[in-house]
């Protein structure tokens, strides 16, 4: 996209990417001061990288707060058989970022951790937790 | 500018809607600046070169330096493109 055409007659490639390639000298007006020609729009679940590191999720939410976690993420009666005790602590932004990529939960075993990735893989707008989660979704980088 | 493959361009008529997939930003350009982006391309030109290669493409009516660094500027604000 670095090309020198001389001719303004050639339809430039940098043009073509756009798809502002015409064949002849078009117009182009630069526009008065103050004319904003540019709009960018961010998308409401955009959290700035330290939020990101910083949001938590609770497992579960405090609505239901000592209830069990089973292996596919629903959450049930304390003492179920099979399933796993409420998290010690809400759990960062990046710690389940790892743990959505492959990783583990902090203090937690494989299936406790296998759990707690399906419960907040279900969470659910209005629960808590869920726009932390929403946002780990966003593409950045 | 940006990388052209972190970014999903789409004309609409008017406007140019270009969606820069790593912030997930979407930006809505109008006439000048898609030109002014396409112009400059990934490599990037000088104030003065980028002048000579709008000129020597378009039809340029109301050229003014003053008002070219201006729509750049705004390019520059917008993070689509960035300054040497």
């Amino acid at each position: 996209m670095s090309d020198e055409t001389p001719e303004p007659a050639e339809k430039a490639p940098s043009e073509e990417t756009l798809g502002t390639g015409a064949t002849r000298r078009r117009a182009l007006m630069l526009g008065a001061a103050g004319a904003a020609a540019v709009v960018s729009i961010r998308p409401a679940l955009a959290q700035t990288n330290a939020s990101l590191l910083t949001c938590e999720i609770p497992v579960p939410d405090p609505g239901r707060a000592g209830k069990y976690v089973a292996a596919d993420g629903s959450v049930v009666a304390p003492g179920t058989s099979g399933a796993f005790a409420p998290a010690g602590r809400p759990f960062k932004g990046f710690e389940v970022k790892q743990a959505l990529g492959g990783g583990q939960l902090p203090g937690t075993t494989y299936e406790q951790n296998q759990a707690y990735v399906n419960y907040i893989r279900k969470l659910q707008h209005g629960t808590s937790g869920f726009t932390c989660f929403a946002s780990l979704q966003m593409p950045r980088g | 500018m940006a990388r052209a493959e972190s970014l999903r361009i789409v004309h609409l008529d008017a406007f140019t809607a270009i969606y820069h997939r790593a912030s997930g930003i979407t930006h809505l350009l109008a006439s000048p600046a898609p030109e002014i982006l396409a112009t400059l391309g990934e490599a990037g030109l000088s104030r003065a070169d980028l002048a000579a290669k709008l000129a020597a493409q378009y039809d340029m009516a109301d050229f003014d330096a003053a008002a070219l660094a201006e729509r750049l500027d705004e390019l520059v604000v917008s993070g689509l493109v960035a300054t040497a």
